[in-house]
């Protein structure tokens, strides 16, 4: 949320649905945001971008052009520093990780309220990783997964420590960063940075990738 | 073709072919695609070849008949049976005991025929009486009708028959009789394999057909019902009273239609392995949330229906003495899989499990832990005075126990 006399954000928000569309730029407007696009169209959105500078994207996954994680990577490499706030019905899952790892700031599902959602929308213009349970869930099978997969030699994975690991484990479960922080004993930011280093490691681990797959290909001319 | 005409009433006025027949009360088919149809009708074709070689066998040795006029008759008849259970045996209606019994009972009045028409003398002389191969129609057809059993006693009542009547052993007439056996077997055997290939394709095309429907309904309510729902839920979330009200009833609806059009039909196959998080995808909604893995969380049937039917039972207790809301969370490791499911009810201090489990107040748990344990599996239950409660299901993996003794 934007304080009173602090120069608003800029947000565009990209859903197919009109009517869903229209009633977040509402309530986003109401709260102080300053929406300057809404598009139903993943292409439209990448073409508007640079016009428009938004601060903040709020992008859902599925869009009837192009996929949303494919908006989402024209988006980051028209306007790096853009922080994008992904928004998905539940089931599909695969999209949700690909989302994050190619940089998106936090994910929502579409059905959290109004209250969450203009929270999340601060918190995402302020940098900061917003998770639901379900994404911790992705995020820990993730790290689960690139562990166990067979990794090519003198490779550096991306680990989780015990702390992130029990960090992510309780975001899973629901526990507010409060919560998690009462029961750790520590401090709130430190709590979220932890969140916040777990999608971190992740990204780099993703952007490494596919430099590395570039290079195999010769594309990195 | 006189000598048709006993054996026509046999068929009851159906030795008239009607090949214009698919009207009402007119000849059935078999179902397009049947593997019956062909077997049947190559049956028919080996009835007629059966008897032109049977009639060249005759014609050459009818001078040496002790009575060649009733080898004519006899032959004629074979003739008349042939074309007539040809088209009896086309008609899967007809397919049943009397025809069967009919089609030997023919079969057994020619082989008992034979040796007075040809005369035991010339018979064992070596000249083949005029049924030879033609004998092994009802062998076939039983074979066909009922499999490997129905054939070999077919194919030995014909043999024995055929042994008996010839009232001398000779050895053309035993490997007859075994090659019956060895026929009836055979083509048993392959109508077996071909009915059970046939009710799996059906199955696979069924499977398939309401899998691609549901996917069909899926994207539609996912573009436009799930839409408003989330919309109504959304707008109405801050009102209070009736608004409030039909506001999260959408919103739970929302998730209930989520999770059903998500999940995947069953295969009904139970040694195969299934997605854990298909089974939990159920238990979706508005205030229970399950967080898993991307990939599959790939289980045996019997595992994961009973970790799945634990964690509902888990979930049932949450909603009941939790705070409503429940938080489901699937872990994989190459070792064990582990399902956490917490609530953010009041919790309990730590002795009072102990004492709770004492005075018999711990059905859910131990119901869920019996579940567990049969698996293998471990459960940890943990709450404390304002965290909620927290109950983690722990299952190895590579075992297989509970779903062989399922099988058994």
């Amino acid at each position: 949320m934007t304080d009173e006399g602090v120069p608003a954000v800029r947000v565009m928000v990209v859903d197919d649905h009109p009517m869903w569309r229209e009633g977040v730029a509402r309530d986003l407007t109401e709260a102080g945001y300053h929406v300057v696009a809404t598009t139903g169209e993943g292409r439209q959105a990448v073409r508007v971008a640079p016009a428009t500078r938004p601060d903040v994207v709020v992008l859902d996954l599925q869009l009837p052009d192009v996929s949303g994680v494919e908006v989402l990577r024209a988006l980051l490499a028209e306007l790096p520093g853009v922080r994008v706030l992904m928004l998905s019905a539940s089931g599909e899952q695969q999209d949700v990780l690909d989302a994050v790892k190619a940089g998106a700031t936090g994910y929502l599902l579409k059905s959290a309220g109004p209250a969450e959602f203009l929270d999340a929308v601060g918190r995402t213009a302020a940098g900061d990783a917003v998770f639901t349970p379900g994404l911790a869930g992705l995020v820990l099978g993730e790290y689960r997964r690139i562990a166990a997969a067979p990794a090519p030699a003198g490779d550096d994975l991306p680990r989780l420590t015990e702390r992130e690991t029990e960090v992510l484990r309780l975001v899973a479960k629901g526990m507010s960063y409060k919560q998690i922080a009462g029961r750790l004993g520590l401090s709130h930011r430190t709590v979220q940075n932890h969140v916040q280093n777990t999608l971190g490691k992740l990204q780099l681990h993703n952007r490494v990738e596919l430099t590395r797959y570039a290079i195999e290909q010769g594309l990195d001319d | 073709m006189y000598g048709v005409v006993p054996f026509a009433a046999l068929c009851d006025g159906r030795s008239v072919p009607d090949s214009s027949s698919d009207a009402p009360g007119g000849r059935r088919r078999d179902p397009p695609g049947s593997s019956q149809a062909p077997l049947w009708r190559s049956i028919a074709v080996y009835r007629f070849a059966a008897l032109a070689y049977v009639a060249v066998l005759a014609v050459r040795n009818l001078n040496d008949y002790a009575h060649p006029v009733a080898g004519a008759v006899l032959l004629l008849a074979m003739t008349g049976w042939t074309v007539c259970s040809a088209y009896a045996y086309a008609d899967p209606t007809w397919r049943r005991w009397p025809l069967l019994l009919a089609d030997l009972a023919v079969v057994l009045a020619v082989v008992l025929a034979a040796p007075r028409v040809v005369g035991r003398d010339v018979l064992n002389d070596g000249v083949p009486p005029p049924s030879v191969a033609w004998l092994a129609g009802p062998v076939l057809a039983w074979a066909v009708s009922g499999g490997r059993r129905r054939g070999v006693v077919a194919a030995l009542v014909i043999g024995g028959t055929d042994l008996v009547a010839r009232e001398r052993f000779v050895q053309g007439s035993l490997t007859g009789a075994a090659l019956m056996l060895l026929a009836g077997i055979a083509v048993g055997h392959v109508v077996r394999l071909a009915v059970v290939a046939e009710e799996r394709l059906q199955q696979a095309v069924e499977l398939e057909a309401a899998t691609r429907e549901r996917e069909r309904l899926a994207r539609g309510i996912h573009d436009s019902v799930l839409q408003v729902l989330a919309l109504v839920q959304r707008r109405g979330a801050h009102l209070d009273g009736e608004a409030g009200e039909l506001a999260r009833l959408a919103g739970e609806q929302e998730a209930a239609l989520r999770s059903l059009i998500a999940s995947r039909a069953p295969t009904g196959l139970d040694r195969q392995e299934v997605d854990l998080r298909s089974l939990l995808g159920r238990y979706a909604s508005a205030t229970v949330s399950i967080a898993a893995p991307a990939t599959a969380v790939p289980l045996p049937a019997g595992v994961a229906g009973e970790l799945a039917a634990a964690v509902g039972a888990a979930l049932d207790n949450v909603a009941r003495h939790g705070g409503g809301r429940g938080w489901v969370l699937v872990e994989d490791d190459p070792a064990a899989v582990t399902v956490s499911v917490r609530d953010d009810g009041p919790g309990f201090p730590p002795g009072r499990l102990a004492e709770a489990a004492g005075q018999g107040r711990l059905g859910v748990a131990q119901s869920i832990e019996g579940r567990i344990a049969d698996l293998g599996g471990t459960v940890r239950i943990s709450s404390a005075p304002g965290e909620g409660t927290e109950v983690e299901l722990r299952v190895p993996r590579g075992r297989t126990v509970p779903e062989q003794r399922a099988d058994r």
